[in-house]
């Protein structure tokens, strides 16, 4: 049972109005490690972290987590699988009216009947872990991006989930919160024995601390290894993305008409 | 012509649609179980919804009461009436504009804010984590404002009749001189506690569920965008509005109207 896969992601289609997101997506999860879903913004990664937490539902395909299609779940056992994951948003999300602290006990107050010095004490702990006991008596809005986030990791890792979804946890950090997270990613997943998935298109972070990578384009899976195989993929899509080229399979402009006839039809406005 | 046609059953649809969404989510929302934690989140929105929208709410009880004195003085004493002021301003108060100018101002005071707060929740994803660590931001977020708002306005609508009918003692015996007696003795002696009190408190019960129903169901239904929050803030208090005063329409009708 334990070396089954957590999550099973099986001929995923999603589409939004007329455009298609996925067209048969399948991943696989294994328990315990750092699965990367990497690709260039806009293919999606935020819905795929959306339907395998069940707030999006898909057009066909299942997601299963541990065996269960999180799809076919009642409101009641959906909200009850949702206390064994934890997601991190980009935003970091925290509560606007609560302190640093009571963000951080929220998921503790509203799942368990600890008492309050027990509570405390889990949530000073989590907050120890992120490095930010000392911030316990902020305001959300006086945190900068990356405390937010480190916080709303806490809050995330506060009732010890079995699974941790990232959402672009590296998107708009300094070098230094970067390296903060990156290792605080790292040392939760070896410490704790969590799985996580990571969404992100920050190549060099992404492949440092990742088992496992899969790489999504045009609503598919594009090419998936492990970080030392799909650096020497021949593949030109996946090496352009993988080593940052700006031109190549996958264009650089969004498609237009040509750009000579484009300029030349002058007079007919925008 | 038939372009037309398919947009005007388009256009049905999509409110009938809507319509049905904001049925399921009132009913959703409604029907938390309360709890120690749930009376807390209560307590504190009936203050936001509640208390704070007391000031305004008062204010505007009192200068109507005052103008509807005014007014009916002056028509009265044409006809040497104006003993009978008292039953006039508290039969107007009682009956039409305690609950309506309330709900209206209660609209535009705490509607188009709680609009706007929850708007601002699912913009930046609160509700949607609040979902991820497996608490129903229904129960959570929306029943307490939905509940405050409907316990909250006829309470003020209350508090808007009393003001109003002391704005009009102030008027009418204070300054224009019709005999106190007479305006509290033909007050007490036309007022209906079940037709004219328990009338217009049945009024705004309906106003309350409808205006915080629009005001909270516009707030989670948002597209989530600045100018998507403006513009749920605007359809909250236009859509309250004419709901009110529509809705006053055909409640005067069948509490007064000779229809039952």
């Amino acid at each position: 049972m334990s070396d089954s896969p957590l999550v099973v992601v099986k001929d995923l289609h999603f589409s939004r109005g007329e455009m298609e997101i996925f067209r048969g997506v399948d991943l696989c999860i294994p328990r315990g490690k750092i699965t990367a879903v990497m690709g260039p913004s806009g293919t999606g990664k935020t819905t795929l972290l959306k339907l395998i937490g069940g707030q999006l539902v898909p057009d066909a395909g299942q997601v299963l987590i541990d065996g269960a299609d999180v799809h076919a779940l009642s409101r009641k056992a959906l909200f009850a699988l949702r206390r064994r994951m934890g997601m991190l948003f980009q935003s970091g999300a925290l509560f606007s009216d609560l302190d640093v602290y009571e963000n951080v006990a929220f998921p503790l107050r509203v799942h368990t009947n600890l008492p309050e010095a027990m509570i405390r004490d889990v949530a000073l702990m989590k907050l120890e872990a992120v490095g930010l006991r000392g911030a316990r008596k902020l305001m959300p809005a006086e945190l900068s991006g990356g405390m937010a986030r480190r916080v709303a990791l806490a809050r995330a890792i506060a009732l010890d989930p079995e699974l941790i979804l990232y959402d672009e946890p590296f998107v708009g950090q300094d070098p230094i919160s970067m390296g903060v997270l990156v290792q605080l990613i790292k040392r939760l997943n070896e410490a704790l024995g969590l799985t996580a998935i990571v969404v992100s298109h920050d190549i060099k972070e992404t492949l440092s601390i990742a088992d496992y990578v899969y790489v999504i384009a045009d609503g598919e899976v594009m090419a998936h290894g492990t970080p030392a195989t799909l650096d020497v993929d021949d593949d030109p899509r996946v090496s352009q993305f993988v080593h940052g080229e700006p031109d190549g399979p996958v264009p650089f402009h969004y498609p237009a008409v040509d750009f000579l006839t484009d300029i030349l039809a002058a007079g007919e406005g925008r | 012509m038939i372009a037309r046609l398919q947009q005007l059953g388009r256009r049905g649809c999509d409110g009938l649609e809507t319509l049905g969404r904001a049925g399921v989510f009132l009913a959703l929302s409604s029907f938390g179980v309360p709890s120690r934690e749930g009376w807390h989140l209560w307590l504190r929105q009936m203050h936001f919804v509640g208390v704070l929208s007391l000031a305004i709410v008062l204010v505007s009880g009192l200068f109507i009461g005052m103008v509807l004195a005014l007014q009916g003085y002056t028509i009265l004493v044409d006809f040497g009436a104006e003993q009978a002021l008292g039953q006039m301003v508290a039969l107007s108060l009682l009956r039409e504009l305690s609950p309506v100018v309330a709900a209206l101002l209660f609209a535009g005071r705490a509607g188009s804010a709680l609009t706007a707060e929850i708007g601002l929740m699912k913009a930046t994803e609160q509700l949607t984590s609040m979902e991820m660590i497996g608490v129903d931001p229904l129960r959570r977020v929306v029943a307490p404002r939905l509940w405050a708002g409907f316990v909250a306005l006829p309470l003020l609508t209350v508090g808007f009749s009393v003001v109003g009918i002391v704005g009009g003692y102030l008027v009418g015996v204070e300054w224009l001189g019709v005999f106190d007696g007479s305006y509290w003795a033909n007050m007490q002696a036309s007022v209906d506690f079940l037709d004219d009190v328990v009338n217009g408190m049945v009024k705004s019960l309906v106003f309350a569920l409808v205006v915080t129903w629009i005001a909270v169901f516009q707030g989670y239904d948002l597209i989530p965008t600045s100018e998507g929050i403006s513009r749920a803030t605007t359809r909250t208090v236009v859509y309250s509005s004419l709901v009110v005063l529509g809705l006053d329409f055909v409640l005067t009708a069948m509490m007064f109207g000779g229809l039952s």
